[in-house]
């Protein structure tokens, strides 16, 4: 079975941990609770022929208190720029850092607007929205919460790590 | 013995290993209760090899590796991870080090650490995702209604699901008109402090503007200048309420620069400062920086005020920060404050103190003192340690400067709050310079201060009333000795007779703004005359001159793009001068925008060549025409054997470049002749003709024929 390393990046508070708990273990939590560090978790997810194995790299939210760090990406098949759609910050530090990964990787990069569940509160207009997602593979609209297009964007990165 | 002398101590949870081979490790002490559970396959063995089971690890131990190969004495960490086990999620911090000429593995157990900073970064990163939801709400009610104000005549034009939006809206939202009278409130703004819509006998706005006047030092500063303020202020109404505001002011300005509109937006953040207050630190203290904050140097210059000795206090605003952030994002901004601050730290002695005050301020109480020339002196260090080239985290450079303002106690003023006033009012003077620089305050400055403002207010006058007008002055073919040219310069007509020259109000107008709607109108002028021209005299260009505040503006090429349509000109007739200051300022802004006017047939020359700091590379990468050579050069010609030089030099690389050049100030026959004999396509200057009215243009244009000026 092959293996793929998968980062989450993104602003803080912008539900990476809870994206990746939702997918691994199906449970979400209200409580924000700031992560410190990385936390590597594994899933697999079967395909038509064959099953791989995502290792997913939950990084620590990119801000003030914690910078950038490059070597964390060393060995990623993908990554994912995790956004808020109630933040509008939370895009421009999201493209930030896609653009800072992008100085040390081209491996796909997959853009996450994640809190679907609640009303956009952000004012970015569709246009400009678009026109962001063509820096990505491809756009997600994503809830840790309902877990709505959670899975079917990991299986999308699974398939296109593998095919 | 190193080992059961841990084990006594019991103080550090790790486990240590030794290296013995790719991948292999002997256990010198572990601490066996989460040690087998991160690493089964060590159980109940002194060596074992790694199983590649924890995958963060696996990783650290790739640089480790590289490490323990190398074999210098030192360590390095792979920062903390979180390992899920069977039983729980481990905290933990891996160390590869070489001592002795022995690698080791240290792997730490950080629970307790892990809990006690995530409680802190809790708090901290909470205040930072509402501080940002807060500023972000206001900068977007800002952008909306700035250009909805704009665009309407009166508010009663104000679309209903705007208004609606406004009346719906969670944070106080206040537009009052030029004169500080309110014009709109929204229910939110009564709501904030307590008041009734109906009842007419005390406003929201009333409360805001005596807080802000009483609190905040910059409050006359911000109205005169027309300038954008953001901070917080505290209310309190006896005997029990009390709230903390974020206030942002925003000037809304009409085309000719003038406040139409002054708009007010308040959201109540006390539970925010109640957060804040759970930690000392985070009251006291800067977030970004760790320096002190506003508060914090409130209190110590009011302390130091009332022990009665002389001091300065020094504000320090950040030139360019706000083009860092822009470029490079906030938080590559963030990591240069850092910078700044522990670069600036040590330059003050102990009884100083830096704190940041502002987005991109910081202010000094400066004790050690005893005449201006130290602190001036402190100022060029200050300044020096600033202009060394920042770096980014991923080592983009960045440049920027200092403005200071400075003002004594007890010379100036005798108490903190006129100290703050005045070197705020320092600081703004410094900024007028292009270069990092400290201003003291002083009477004149004020006095000057108070001139500059009244030229800003004669300047919007001349604006409305149509003061100005353009005068031409002919630019010849050297060859043909034809007029092939003209470049319009301003002349203002001032209201009590005479006329001033640019040089006497257009550094105000750049300062100030107002030269976006003076330059508009140049631009519209100089196309209508353009029109009137080309009747009779269908090759004749005119040239116009764009200021850097001017290339600033992105609504630039629309509107020239729409004054050459109303005045239905050949664009090929209109040219655009620039300094090489421009180009080098705004680099990317005038790539764009000369590409756009380039498209549109407009062509672009580069005034006072050779005079600015030119990395000559835009030469060759941006569409330009022509080079001007400075007057400066062209009038020593005759005698400076130097000035020949650098004007045979210009004209030969222009040429090989495929360019025009231009001669500005020619004043002598001896002047033309050398540059007619030497190639120069075209001058300018009072042998020809001083710059004329463009009815007396016209009149000599049609009798000389265009020829022989």
């Amino acid at each position: 079975m092959i293996q793929k390393k998968v980062c989450l990046l993104g602003a803080t508070g912008v539900g990476k941990t809870s994206l990746v708990k939702q997918f691994v273990e199906g449970i979400f939590s209200e409580k924000y609770l700031t992560s410190i560090g990385v936390k590597v978790d594994k899933r697999i997810v079967d395909l038509a022929s064959e099953q791989v194995q995502l290792m997913l790299w939950d990084i620590e939210g990119i801000d003030r208190y914690c910078g950038f760090q490059p070597k964390y990406l060393r060995g990623a098949s993908a990554y994912i720029i995790v956004t808020d759609q109630t933040r509008s910050q939370s895009l421009i530090e999201g493209l930030e850092i896609h653009h800072q990964c992008r100085e040390v990787t081209d491996v796909p990069a997959i853009l996450a607007i994640n809190k679907s569940d609640l009303d956009v509160a952000w004012h970015w207009s569709e246009n400009e929205l678009n026109g962001y997602s063509q820096e990505f593979e491809k756009c997600f609209t994503t809830s840790a919460k309902t877990g709505q297009q959670v899975n079917s964007m990991f299986e999308f990165i699974a398939e296109l790590l593998y095919y | 013995m190193q080992q059961s002398l841990i084990q006594a101590l019991g103080i550090i949870d790790c486990s240590i290993l030794k290296r013995v081979g790719k991948d292999q490790f002997e256990v010198l002490h572990s601490n066996t209760d989460w040690f087998s559970e991160l690493l089964p396959e060590s159980k109940g063995k002194t060596e074992f090899t790694f199983s590649n089971e924890s995958a963060y690890l696996q990783d650290f131990l790739v640089d480790a590796e590289e490490f323990w190969q190398i074999g210098n004495a030192g360590q390095i960490q792979s920062g903390i991870w979180s390992e899920q086990t069977h039983e729980r999620v481990l905290r933990l911090e891996a160390i590869a080090a070489v001592a002795n000429g022995e690698r080791f593995l240290v792997i730490s157990n950080l629970q307790q650490e892990y809990e006690r900073q995530q409680k802190t970064l809790q708090v901290a990163r909470e205040l930072l995702l509402s501080n940002d939801k807060i500023l972000a709400q206001h900068e977007y009610v800002h952008e909306r209604l700035d250009s909805l104000l704009n665009e309407t005549q009166s508010l009663q034009d104000m679309q209903a699901p705007i208004q609606q939006a406004i009346d719906n809206a969670n944070f106080g939202v206040m537009i009052v008109d030029s004169s500080l009278k309110p014009v709109n409130q929204n229910p939110m703004a009564f709501e904030l402090f307590e008041l009734s819509p109906q009842d007419a006998s005390k406003h929201p706005l009333d409360i805001v503007l005596t807080l802000f006047e009483k609190q905040f030092p910059e409050f006359d500063r911000v109205f005169a200048t027309a300038s954008h303020w953001n901070g917080e202020i505290f209310w309190h109404k006896p005997p029990h309420t009390s709230k903390w505001l974020q206030l942002a002011v925003y000037p809304v300005l009409d085309e000719h620069k003038s406040v139409k509109h002054w708009l007010f937006i308040v959201s109540d953040i006390t539970r925010l400062k109640y957060l804040l207050q759970t930690n000392e630190k985070l009251t006291l203290y800067d977030g970004i920086t760790n320096l002190p904050n506003r508060q914090f140097f409130w209190q110590t210059l009011e302390q130091k005020i009332k022990a009665n000795k002389p001091l300065y206090v020094l504000y320090l605003d950040v030139k360019h920060f706000k083009r860092v952030n822009e470029l490079y994002g906030h938080l590559a901004g963030d990591e240069i404050l850092v910078q700044i601050a522990s670069r600036l730290t040590p330059l003050l002695g102990q009884d100083d103190l830096l704190a940041r005050v502002g987005g991109d301020e910081f202010a000094i109480i400066f004790s050690q003192a005893e005449s201006p020339s130290d602190c001036k002196e402190l100022a060029s260090r200050l300044i020096s340690s600033i202009e060394i080239p920042f770096f980014t985290d991923n080592q983009q450079k960045c440049l920027v400067g200092l403005n200071i303002g400075a003002a004594h106690f007890p010379r100036d003023a005798s108490n903190a709050e006129d100290l703050m006033k005045f070197a705020d009012l320092a600081v703004y003077e410094a900024k007028k310079r292009a270069k990092s620089t400290i201003k003291f305050y002083s009477l004149e400055l004020k006095e000057a201060s108070r001139k500059r403002l009244e030229l800003e207010a004669a300047l919007r006058e001349a604006i409305e009333n149509n003061q100005f007008e353009l005068f031409l002055q002919p630019m010849l073919d050297l060859d043909t000795g034809s007029v092939i040219k003209a470049e319009a310069l301003i002349r203002w007509h001032l209201p009590g007779g005479g006329i001033a020259c640019p040089d006497d109000f257009i550094p105000v107008a750049e300062q100030s703004g107002l030269i976006v709607p003076i330059g508009k109108w140049v631009i519209a002028r100089a196309c209508e005359m353009l029109s009137i021209l080309q009747q009779h005299h269908n090759t004749l260009k005119l040239s116009v001159n764009l200021s850097p505040r001017q290339v600033s503006d992105r609504y630039l090429f629309d509107f020239i793009q729409s004054a050459v349509e109303l005045s239905e000109i050949n664009p090929n007739l209109l040219e655009l001068e620039l300094t090489e200051g421009v180009l080098v300022d705004n680099y990317d802004k005038v790539q764009l925008l000369l590409d756009e006017v380039r498209n549109l047939g407009i062509s672009v020359s580069i005034d006072d060549f050779g005079t600015g700091y030119s990395s000559l590379s835009y030469l060759k990468n941006l569409p330009i025409d022509h080079l001007k050579i400075d007057r400066s050069f062209v009038q020593d010609l005759d005698t400076d054997e130097n000035d020949k030089a650098i004007v045979l030099a210009v004209i030969a690389m222009a040429h090989s470049l495929k360019l025009g050049v231009i001669a500005e100030g020619v004043e002598t026959e001896q002047q033309r002749e050398f540059l007619k004999l030497n190639h120069c396509d075209t001058a300018q200057g009072y042998l020809f003709s001083k710059p004329i009215p463009f009815d007396e243009f016209c009149e000599k244009l049609d009798s000389k024929k265009n020829t022989d000026w």
